[in-house]
């Protein structure tokens, strides 16, 4: 894509040159730029000059512009897309910013498609109500968009702006939902996504979510299989940064949260003695690991707080500091409690995980959600199979990861009662 | 010493007739005619010229070279000094590098995402611009974004800071005028910004660095952030990659020497499996190690944030705290490790850590 597949005949060199090159199946610019000068100097039979001469002229065909940091602070009304909650938009300097990706994350039915619903209402308004009147890319891959929720959100935020039919109709025309089931899909709807943009003008782009398609095909614990995971999310990452940063649109992805088990996890309030016997101590973390953490510009965990209540955690952020806000989901999607906890005085997050009080073999850790309660199937393990709710009640199960924050551990639940005898696993 | 006819820059079809001719080094070709080479060896007559005339290029300046490449230690010396280094607002960091991110030579910064590497580029990027008379380098800075993490909002904060923190410092007429034209827009003007999508635009970035810096001779600061992004998924030629980051790294060297400017490079971590542990190393594989002359690995400790620095020629390895603020990258404050019983930690005011404290657990 882009630049770097410009042809060379198109670049300016001499129609003589094109064809000798061509013969050693070099034909655009990344061809040629991905040689050193010395294989070029022998596969183009040039001299070393002349060789570097011709790297010079296909540098300049594909470079990028040169800008200053002047230049992009004149446009600060275009920076940011405010997200309708003041706190939010306030910590992260404007709101989510245009030309780069923020990541979503947290376990399910905490609300991360209602929050996706509620960016995609709030793009199509006009710029007088804080909206970027624009269409919305909407790519759905777990089927969780509803049209119907989209709607009474519409209303129940916005009553006056929408008491009128025709605008209801107008802002569910404008957004546009595409159905990708596999990750071949999402990559090829993501290379073609250039005209959908401009044909719908659309000012908002959304996948939800990334982890399901790559966490439903790869089975890490095959060797190979995590290199070519992260290559894959690598090559989706570095096309919706394109575009991002093409369009100036912000591009919004939900990620899904992983268990990991059994490692000796840093925390300073415990004796020695409590530490070797939490050997098998796990935590739950956003999916897709650390290259992906590293992908995303601006990550938002949300997690429960209790039954009602949940957190969004500002977890990674060029501008933001670290900081904590309540919100509950409502009829017109999230609305924010007042601000919890923020940076170093009261930031104090409860990190309840249940801990094994005896060693589990294997299991998978799916957590799913079920009308508030969050369940780790054990499919297999030493005391049989079980579905097993956890809690905070043991307060020394209190962790906290310290190594690095994009695999921060998140609150998946709040009080339960352990239920582990002949229990099936229900269906969620 | 004679230089061999293989080991000529010329086209490979060109020296292999000339080697067929019969000419073996290049003081063979030295007193010869164009036309007499053209039909000696069987090569055109342009081509014949072209290779005159790269010999007698090549053998002046030769010999040239030879009296001006023993330069002596304390020259070499001098020349550091003269130099000068970049300050990153954190003193013991600063003291760690020995003044500073060093100009003319390439920095490598690893870590963990979101630890606090694009904050420090953002930092030296201001920083660079500091006034002469106020001890900074009064440059430019130009600042190669692969991963669309540069937000303006931030470095007009940490402009303001600096804006702030040499009002307070000026002392004589000299510093009053400087501090004059420093304000958050001349900052922000002299901040080159490039957006590069992958591998191919980047390497394209860089060839075209030396008319760039010929064009702004004042610009003294070049960061990559990140180096390792573009490279980490496109390529499945591994040897390709090596080959090509190598090359990028020789060229960011040649950069920094030839035209006296600080290179600064941020890059990934990546987890590796070994004995059924993972840990966190720096990415893009083991030959990258070699490239940067000075290696800094920002990382977590439990709360804390610690910088260290790993390879160095010239500094020992040092490990030290920072901490993010509202204005750019600074020291961490002193105060002591919260107990288990004590609740919120005193703090400066108007400083926002990233990190969550230790849970009150009363």
């Amino acid at each position: 894509m882009l630049m770097a597949s410009k042809k060379l005949r198109r670049t300016g060199v001499s129609a003589e040159l094109c064809e000798r090159l061509k013969r050693h199946q070099l034909e655009t610019c990344q061809d040629v730029l991905s040689i050193t000068p010395v294989e070029l100097m022998r596969l183009a039979g040039l001299s070393y000059p002349a060789a570097l001469e011709l790297l010079q002229l296909l540098s300049r065909a594909c470079a990028p512009a040169v800008s200053r940091a002047w230049d992009l602070w004149r446009k600060k009304g275009e920076l940011c897309f405010s997200t309708s909650l003041p706190a939010l938009d306030t910590l992260l300097r404007g709101g989510l910013p245009r030309g780069a990706l923020t990541e979503v994350t947290g376990p399910s039915g905490c609300g991360k498609t209602q929050l996706c619903m509620m960016l995609s209402v709030l793009a199509t308004l006009p710029r007088t109500m804080g909206g970027l009147d624009s269409g919305v890319i909407f790519i759905d891959t777990e089927s969780a968009f509803s049209a119907e929720r989209l709607v009474e959100m519409a209303q129940a935020r916005f009553p006056e702006f929408f008491s009128v039919k025709e605008r209801l109709l107008e802002m569910a025309s404008r957004v546009h939902l595409f159905r990708e089931l596999t990750c071949q899909d999402v990559l090829n709807r993501l290379e073609r996504l250039e005209e959908d943009i401009i044909a719908c003008r659309a000012g908002l782009l959304i996948l939800d979510s990334v982890a399901s398609v790559v966490r439903k095909e790869f089975d890490t614990s095959l060797p190979g299989n995590l290199t070519f995971r992260s290559n894959l999310l690598g090559q989706e990452a570095a096309v919706l940064k394109y575009l991002s940063q093409a369009f100036c649109i912000p591009v919004v992805l939900t990620n899904q949260i992983t268990t990991r088990v059994g490692e000796k996890v840093h925390c300073p309030q415990w004796n020695q003695a409590d530490v070797s016997k939490e050997e098998d101590s796990g935590f739950v973390t956003a999916a897709l690991g650390n290259t992906w953490s590293h992908s995303v510009n601006t990550r938002l965990i949300v997690q429960y707080e209790d039954t009602e209540r949940r957190q969004i955690v500002i977890a990674k952020s060029p501008v933001a500091p670290f900081a904590v806000l309540s919100y509950t989901v409502q009829k017109e999607g999230i609305r924010l409690e007042a601000l919890a906890h923020k940076g170093q005085n009261e930031a104090l997050i409860k990190l309840p995980l249940r801990q094994a009080t005896w060693r589990i073999c294997e299991f998978s850790g799916i957590c799913r959600n079920n009308k508030g309660t969050t369940k780790l199937f054990i499919l297999s393990g030493k005391h049989g199979r079980g579905s097993w709710t956890y809690g905070n009640e043991n307060p020394e199960s209190v962790l906290n990861q310290g190594t690095d924050p994009g695999l921060q551990p998140i609150r998946v639940r709040s009080g339960f009662i352990c239920n582990l005898s002949q229990a099936t696993p229900s269906t969620c | 010493m004679q230089r061999t006819v293989p080991s000529l820059p010329l086209a490979p079809s060109v020296k292999v007739k000339l080697i067929n001719a019969g000419f073996q080094v290049a003081s063979d070709l030295i007193d010869m005619r164009p036309l007499q080479l053209c039909k000696e060896a069987g090569i055109s007559q342009e081509e014949a010229v072209e290779v005159l005339q790269m010999l007698r290029d090549d053998g002046q300046p030769h010999q040239q070279r030879a009296a001006t490449e023993s330069l002596t230690a304390l020259d070499l010396l001098h020349q550091e000094q003269a130099l000068g280094s970049i300050v990153t607002f954190c003193s013991a960091l600063d003291d760690a590098l020995g003044g500073g991110v060093p100009v003319g030579k390439t920095t490598e910064i690893c870590g963990a995402p979101g630890v606090g590497k694009t904050q420090l580029c953002m930092q030296l990027a201001v920083d660079v611009q500091i006034p002469v008379c106020f001890g900074g380098l009064g440059g430019k800075a130009l600042y190669i974004d692969t991963e669309g993490s540069f937000l303006v909002q931030r470095v007009v904060d940490m402009a303001e800071a600096v804006v702030q923190h040499c009002t307070l410092l000026a002392e004589d007429t000299e510093q009053r005028q400087a501090l004059e034209e420093l304000t958050v827009e001349k900052i922000l003007s002299s901040l080159f910004l490039v957006r590069c999508h992958d591998y191919v635009e980047l390497l394209a970035e860089v060839y075209l660095l030396p008319d760039f810096l010929s064009e702004h001779p004042e610009v003294r600061l070049v960061v990559i952030d990140s180096i390792a992004f573009p490279f980490r998924h496109d390529f499945e030629d591994l040897s390709q990659r090596t080959r090509l980051l190598n090359g990028l790294a020789q060229q960011l060297i040649q950069l920094a020497t030839q035209h006296s400017l600080a290179v600064v490079l941020t890059n990934q971590m990546t987890t590796r499996v070994s004995n059924g542990q993972s840990k966190l190393v720096p990415a893009l594989g083991e030959s990258w190690g070699h490239a940067a002359t000075q290696r800094l690995i920002l990382h977590w400790e439990g709360l804390r944030r610690l910088a260290s620095l790993y390879k160095s020629p010239s500094q020992m390895e040092a490990t030290i705290q920072y901490q993010i603020t509202l204005q750019g990258f600074r020291d961490a404050p002193d105060e002591p490790r919260p107990t288990p019983a004590s609740s919120a930690v005193s703090c400066p005011s108007g400083n926002h850590s990233k990190r969550p404290r230790m849970e009150d657990l009363s």
